[in-house]
Protein backbone atom coordinates (compact mmCIF):
# COMPACT_ATOMS: atom_id res chain seq x y z
CA UNK A 1 0.00 0.00 0.00
CA UNK A 2 2.60 2.39 0.79
CA UNK A 3 4.47 1.18 -2.39
CA UNK A 4 1.36 2.04 -4.18
CA UNK A 5 0.81 5.75 -2.54
CA UNK A 6 4.18 6.39 -3.50
CA UNK A 7 4.04 5.67 -7.11
CA UNK A 8 0.94 7.38 -7.15
CA UNK A 9 2.24 10.92 -5.66
CA UNK A 10 5.26 10.54 -8.38
CA UNK A 11 2.30 10.09 -11.31
CA UNK A 12 0.39 13.17 -9.58
CA UNK A 13 3.78 15.40 -9.30
CA UNK A 14 4.38 14.35 -13.18
CA UNK A 15 0.73 14.79 -14.27
CA UNK A 16 1.02 18.21 -12.91
CA UNK A 17 4.28 18.92 -14.20
CA UNK A 18 2.91 17.67 -17.87
CA UNK A 19 0.37 19.87 -17.11
CA UNK A 20 2.08 23.15 -16.16
CA UNK A 21 4.65 22.37 -19.38
CA UNK A 22 1.81 22.55 -21.70
CA UNK A 23 0.22 25.51 -19.97
CA UNK A 24 3.89 27.35 -20.36
CA UNK A 25 4.14 25.98 -23.96
CA UNK A 26 0.53 27.81 -24.98
CA UNK A 27 0.99 30.58 -22.90
CA UNK A 28 4.39 31.23 -24.75
CA UNK A 29 2.99 30.38 -28.00
CA UNK A 30 -0.01 32.78 -27.67
CA UNK A 31 2.18 35.90 -26.59
CA UNK A 32 4.58 35.46 -29.39
CA UNK A 33 1.70 34.67 -31.95
CA UNK A 34 0.18 38.21 -30.89
CA UNK A 35 3.46 40.04 -30.59
CA UNK A 36 4.58 38.41 -34.08
CA UNK A 37 1.41 39.81 -35.55
CA UNK A 38 1.46 43.07 -33.66
CA UNK A 39 4.69 43.98 -34.55
CA UNK A 40 5.50 42.31 -38.26
CA UNK A 41 2.12 42.05 -39.85
CA UNK A 42 2.11 39.42 -42.97
CA UNK A 43 0.25 42.24 -44.95
CA UNK A 44 -0.77 45.80 -44.55
CA UNK A 45 -4.04 46.23 -43.04
CA UNK A 46 -4.75 50.28 -43.51
CA UNK A 47 -5.85 51.41 -47.15
CA UNK A 48 -3.19 51.44 -49.58
CA UNK A 49 -1.78 54.86 -50.22
CA UNK A 50 -0.69 55.40 -53.93
CA UNK A 51 3.19 55.83 -54.15
CA UNK A 52 3.11 58.69 -56.46
CA UNK A 53 3.89 62.37 -55.12
CA UNK A 54 1.48 64.28 -53.24
CA UNK A 55 -1.13 66.11 -55.55
CA UNK A 56 -0.11 69.46 -54.10
CA UNK A 57 3.49 68.58 -55.68
CA UNK A 58 2.37 67.29 -58.90
CA UNK A 59 0.70 70.75 -59.44
CA UNK A 60 3.69 72.51 -58.39
CA UNK A 61 5.52 71.06 -60.97
CA UNK A 62 2.77 71.30 -64.11
CA UNK A 63 2.23 74.60 -63.63
CA UNK A 64 5.98 75.43 -63.46
CA UNK A 65 7.71 78.29 -61.10
CA UNK A 66 6.86 81.91 -62.46
CA UNK A 67 8.03 82.66 -65.57
CA UNK A 68 9.81 86.21 -67.26
CA UNK A 69 8.21 87.60 -69.86
CA UNK A 70 9.64 89.12 -72.97
CA UNK A 71 10.41 92.91 -72.91
CA UNK A 72 12.71 94.89 -75.39
CA UNK A 73 13.15 98.90 -75.68
CA UNK A 74 10.27 100.80 -76.92
CA UNK A 75 9.84 101.70 -80.34
CA UNK A 76 6.82 104.29 -80.19
CA UNK A 77 4.68 105.94 -78.40
CA UNK A 78 3.49 104.35 -75.38
CA UNK A 79 -0.14 102.82 -76.05
CA UNK A 80 -1.07 102.63 -72.55
CA UNK A 81 0.69 102.66 -68.84
CA UNK A 82 1.35 100.33 -65.88
CA UNK A 83 0.69 101.50 -62.38
CA UNK A 84 -0.63 100.46 -59.28
CA UNK A 85 -4.45 100.13 -59.14
CA UNK B 1 3.81 100.41 -86.66
CA UNK B 2 1.11 102.77 -85.22
CA UNK B 3 -0.04 102.66 -81.83
CA UNK B 4 -2.58 101.08 -80.56
CA UNK B 5 -5.36 102.59 -79.51
CA UNK B 6 -7.90 100.90 -77.03
CA UNK B 7 -11.48 101.24 -75.65
CA UNK B 8 -11.47 102.54 -72.29
CA UNK B 9 -14.04 101.60 -69.76
CA UNK B 10 -14.62 100.88 -66.03
CA UNK B 11 -14.86 97.52 -63.86
CA UNK B 12 -13.49 95.84 -60.95
CA UNK B 13 -12.73 99.26 -59.73
CA UNK B 14 -10.37 99.98 -62.05
CA UNK B 15 -10.06 101.73 -65.67
CA UNK B 16 -9.62 99.54 -68.27
CA UNK B 17 -8.14 99.63 -71.40
CA UNK B 18 -9.20 96.87 -74.41
CA UNK B 19 -7.26 96.90 -77.55
CA UNK B 20 -7.85 94.03 -80.91
CA UNK B 21 -11.20 92.69 -79.08
CA UNK B 22 -14.50 92.95 -78.65
CA UNK B 23 -14.67 95.23 -75.13
CA UNK B 24 -18.15 93.36 -74.59
CA UNK B 25 -16.52 90.16 -73.96
CA UNK B 26 -13.48 91.34 -72.04
CA UNK B 27 -16.39 92.90 -69.65
CA UNK B 28 -17.89 90.19 -69.82
CA UNK B 29 -15.07 87.99 -68.45
CA UNK B 30 -14.12 90.55 -66.25
CA UNK B 31 -17.84 90.49 -64.47
CA UNK B 32 -17.96 86.40 -64.03
CA UNK B 33 -14.24 86.97 -62.15
CA UNK B 34 -15.80 90.25 -59.99
CA UNK B 35 -18.99 88.45 -59.79
CA UNK B 36 -17.21 85.55 -57.98
CA UNK B 37 -14.82 86.89 -55.81
CA UNK B 38 -15.28 90.42 -55.12
CA UNK B 39 -15.27 90.65 -51.67
CA UNK B 40 -17.43 94.23 -51.93
CA UNK B 41 -20.22 91.79 -53.10
CA UNK B 42 -21.95 89.89 -50.25
CA UNK B 43 -23.51 87.48 -52.58
CA UNK B 44 -20.13 87.01 -53.87
CA UNK B 45 -19.16 83.35 -53.89
CA UNK B 46 -16.02 84.25 -51.95
CA UNK B 47 -17.65 86.52 -49.45
CA UNK B 48 -20.20 83.24 -49.11
CA UNK B 49 -17.19 81.11 -48.23
CA UNK B 50 -15.66 83.87 -45.83
CA UNK B 51 -19.50 83.87 -43.82
CA UNK B 52 -19.64 80.29 -43.92
CA UNK B 53 -19.41 78.47 -40.25
CA UNK B 54 -18.86 75.23 -42.18
CA UNK B 55 -15.40 73.53 -41.50
CA UNK B 56 -15.84 71.96 -45.59
CA UNK B 57 -17.62 73.56 -48.42
CA UNK B 58 -18.31 72.70 -52.10
CA UNK B 59 -17.41 75.41 -54.25
CA UNK B 60 -17.35 76.38 -58.01
CA UNK B 61 -14.81 75.01 -60.68
CA UNK B 62 -13.83 78.76 -61.15
CA UNK B 63 -13.58 79.46 -57.69
CA UNK B 64 -11.24 75.93 -57.22
CA UNK B 65 -9.46 77.40 -59.87
CA UNK B 66 -8.44 80.49 -58.59
CA UNK B 67 -7.51 78.63 -55.16
CA UNK B 68 -5.23 76.19 -56.60
CA UNK B 69 -3.49 79.05 -58.48
CA UNK B 70 -3.15 81.35 -54.96
CA UNK B 71 -2.29 77.92 -53.22
CA UNK B 72 0.60 77.63 -56.03
CA UNK B 73 1.74 80.88 -55.72
CA UNK B 74 1.79 81.07 -51.92
CA UNK B 75 4.72 78.27 -52.18
CA UNK B 76 6.18 79.89 -55.16
CA UNK B 77 6.68 83.20 -53.51
CA UNK B 78 7.74 81.48 -49.77
CA UNK B 79 4.56 82.46 -48.12
CA UNK B 80 5.01 86.24 -49.10
CA UNK B 81 1.51 86.69 -51.44
CA UNK B 82 -0.56 84.79 -48.93
CA UNK B 83 -4.43 84.03 -49.65
CA UNK B 84 -5.24 83.66 -45.77
CA UNK B 85 -3.15 87.37 -45.41
CA UNK B 86 -1.84 85.81 -42.11
CA UNK B 87 0.54 83.31 -42.84
CA UNK B 88 -2.10 80.04 -42.18
CA UNK B 89 -2.21 78.91 -45.94
CA UNK B 90 -1.06 75.34 -44.23
CA UNK B 91 -5.01 75.29 -43.27
CA UNK B 92 -6.45 75.43 -46.25
CA UNK B 93 -7.04 72.25 -48.34
CA UNK B 94 -8.81 71.80 -51.68
CA UNK B 95 -9.33 68.34 -52.60
CA UNK B 96 -11.39 68.34 -55.91
CA UNK B 97 -14.20 70.90 -55.52
CA UNK B 98 -14.47 70.44 -51.93
CA UNK B 99 -12.51 73.07 -49.69
CA UNK B 100 -11.49 72.74 -46.41
CA UNK B 101 -10.38 75.12 -43.72
CA UNK B 102 -10.96 76.85 -40.68
CA UNK B 103 -14.38 78.12 -39.91
CA UNK B 104 -13.53 81.68 -39.65
CA UNK B 105 -10.32 81.50 -41.06
CA UNK B 106 -11.19 84.01 -44.07
CA UNK B 107 -9.72 84.07 -47.79
CA UNK B 108 -8.80 87.20 -50.26
CA UNK B 109 -8.09 86.12 -53.29
CA UNK B 110 -7.10 89.66 -54.75
CA UNK B 111 -3.68 88.48 -55.21
CA UNK B 112 -4.54 86.33 -58.29
CA UNK B 113 -7.93 87.16 -59.49
CA UNK B 114 -7.58 89.96 -61.32
CA UNK B 115 -4.27 88.74 -63.18
CA UNK B 116 -6.31 86.04 -64.06
CA UNK B 117 -8.79 87.79 -64.97
CA UNK B 118 -6.82 89.57 -67.30
CA UNK B 119 -5.39 86.36 -68.62
CA UNK B 120 -8.47 84.77 -69.82
CA UNK B 121 -9.37 88.59 -71.41
CA UNK B 122 -6.76 88.70 -73.28
CA UNK B 123 -7.04 85.11 -74.71
CA UNK B 124 -10.67 86.25 -75.93
CA UNK B 125 -8.79 89.10 -78.30
CA UNK B 126 -9.15 88.37 -82.16
CA UNK B 127 -5.67 89.63 -83.05
CA UNK B 128 -3.11 91.32 -81.42
CA UNK B 129 -3.42 93.69 -78.34
CA UNK B 130 -3.91 93.98 -75.31
CA UNK B 131 -5.72 94.08 -71.93
CA UNK B 132 -4.79 96.29 -69.14
CA UNK B 133 -6.63 96.55 -66.05
CA UNK B 134 -5.68 99.07 -63.20
CA UNK B 135 -2.17 99.03 -65.00
CA UNK B 136 -1.65 94.98 -64.90
CA UNK B 137 -1.99 94.05 -68.42
CA UNK B 138 -1.54 90.83 -70.74
CA UNK B 139 -0.43 91.41 -74.74
CA UNK B 140 -1.11 89.24 -77.66
CA UNK B 141 1.69 91.07 -79.99
CA UNK B 142 4.36 93.78 -79.24
CA UNK B 143 2.73 96.68 -77.13
CA UNK B 144 4.89 99.95 -75.92
CA UNK B 145 4.00 100.56 -72.04
CA UNK B 146 4.48 103.78 -69.94
CA UNK B 147 6.23 102.90 -66.54
CA UNK B 148 5.77 104.42 -63.34
CA UNK B 149 8.20 107.55 -62.69
CA UNK B 150 8.79 107.89 -66.42
CA UNK B 151 10.37 105.80 -69.33
CA UNK B 152 8.78 103.13 -71.22
CA UNK B 153 9.42 99.50 -72.63
CA UNK B 154 7.99 97.18 -75.09
CA UNK B 155 6.18 94.54 -73.76
CA UNK B 156 6.88 91.66 -76.49
CA UNK B 157 4.74 88.57 -75.10
CA UNK B 158 3.67 87.89 -71.69
CA UNK B 159 2.17 90.54 -68.93
CA UNK B 160 3.61 93.32 -67.00
CA UNK B 161 2.34 94.11 -63.41
CA UNK B 162 3.11 97.07 -61.28
CA UNK B 163 2.40 97.05 -57.22
CA UNK B 164 3.02 99.00 -54.67
CA UNK B 165 1.64 101.93 -52.63
CA UNK B 166 1.56 104.66 -55.25
CA UNK B 167 -2.04 104.30 -55.52
CA UNK B 168 -3.79 102.97 -52.67
CA UNK B 169 -1.44 103.36 -49.93
CA UNK B 170 -0.11 100.46 -48.14
CA UNK B 171 -2.21 98.04 -48.95
CA UNK B 172 0.19 94.93 -49.79
CA UNK B 173 0.02 92.97 -46.05
CA UNK B 174 3.46 91.50 -44.87
CA UNK B 175 2.12 88.19 -43.91
CA UNK B 176 4.91 88.16 -40.87
CA UNK B 177 3.57 90.57 -38.95
CA UNK B 178 0.18 90.87 -40.32
CA UNK B 179 0.43 94.49 -40.96
CA UNK B 180 1.01 96.43 -43.99
CA UNK B 181 4.15 96.25 -45.37
CA UNK B 182 6.43 99.19 -44.85
CA UNK B 183 8.34 98.60 -47.97
CA UNK B 184 11.67 100.39 -49.29
CA UNK B 185 9.99 100.56 -52.42
CA UNK B 186 7.29 102.45 -53.74
CA UNK B 187 5.98 100.99 -56.59
CA UNK B 188 7.68 97.54 -58.41
CA UNK B 189 7.04 96.47 -62.11
CA UNK B 190 7.68 93.06 -63.41
CA UNK B 191 7.45 91.53 -66.82
CA UNK B 192 6.00 87.54 -66.64
CA UNK B 193 5.03 84.76 -69.14
CA UNK B 194 1.40 85.78 -68.07
CA UNK B 195 -0.18 88.72 -66.74
CA UNK B 196 -0.61 86.61 -63.14
CA UNK B 197 2.96 85.29 -63.17
CA UNK B 198 3.78 89.22 -63.30
CA UNK B 199 1.50 90.24 -60.95
CA UNK B 200 2.71 87.83 -58.31
CA UNK B 201 6.60 88.53 -59.51
CA UNK B 202 6.13 92.37 -58.67
CA UNK B 203 4.19 91.82 -55.42
CA UNK B 204 6.83 89.75 -54.00
CA UNK B 205 9.50 91.66 -55.12
CA UNK B 206 7.68 94.73 -53.74
CA UNK B 207 7.36 92.91 -50.27
CA UNK B 208 10.89 91.58 -50.04
CA UNK B 209 12.03 95.35 -50.17
CA UNK B 210 15.96 95.37 -49.93
CA UNK B 211 15.73 91.93 -51.52
CA UNK B 212 13.31 91.95 -54.19
CA UNK B 213 15.94 92.75 -57.25
CA UNK B 214 17.61 89.80 -56.81
CA UNK B 215 14.34 87.54 -55.96
CA UNK B 216 13.55 88.65 -59.48
CA UNK B 217 16.55 88.07 -60.65
CA UNK B 218 17.30 84.39 -59.50
CA UNK B 219 14.14 83.45 -61.05
CA UNK B 220 15.07 85.58 -64.45
CA UNK B 221 11.83 87.65 -63.89
CA UNK B 222 12.89 91.51 -65.08
CA UNK B 223 12.17 94.12 -62.53
CA UNK B 224 12.22 97.77 -62.31
CA UNK B 225 11.86 99.37 -58.51
CA UNK B 226 10.92 102.28 -58.25
CA UNK B 227 12.04 103.56 -54.74
CA UNK B 228 10.69 105.80 -51.83
CA UNK B 229 13.20 108.91 -52.91
CA UNK B 230 12.54 108.41 -56.67
CA UNK B 231 15.23 106.42 -57.04
CA UNK B 232 14.99 103.66 -59.77
CA UNK B 233 16.47 100.46 -59.88
CA UNK B 234 16.87 97.82 -62.47
CA UNK B 235 17.50 94.05 -61.62
CA UNK B 236 20.13 92.54 -64.51
CA UNK B 237 17.15 90.85 -66.54
CA UNK B 238 15.07 94.08 -66.81
CA UNK B 239 18.64 96.03 -67.45
CA UNK B 240 19.69 93.85 -70.46
CA UNK B 241 16.51 92.86 -71.94
CA UNK B 242 15.50 97.02 -72.50
CA UNK B 243 19.42 98.18 -73.15
CA UNK B 244 19.39 99.92 -76.22
CA UNK B 245 21.88 98.34 -78.99
CA UNK B 246 23.64 100.54 -80.82
CA UNK B 247 23.20 100.72 -84.24
CA UNK B 248 26.08 99.12 -86.42
CA UNK B 249 28.34 101.65 -87.86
Amino acid sequence: MKESSRIERARRRARTAKVSLGALTALVFGVAFVGAKTHAPGHNKGKAQPLGAPSSFERAVRRSALQGGQIAPPAQPPAVSSSTS
Amino acid sequence: MKAATGERFRAMGCDIVVAGGDPATVAAVLERWEAAFSLFRPESELSRVNASPARVLGVSSLFTRALEVALDMVAETEGLVDPTLCGRWHEVVLSGRLLSRPPGLALDLNGVVKALAVDEAAATLDGPGFVSVGGDLAVRGPVDVALPAGGAIRVVSGGLATSGTASRGAHLVDTATGRASESCWEQVTASGATCLDADVAAKAGFLLGERGPEWLETRGIPGRFVGRDGEIVENGAWHYATEAVPACT
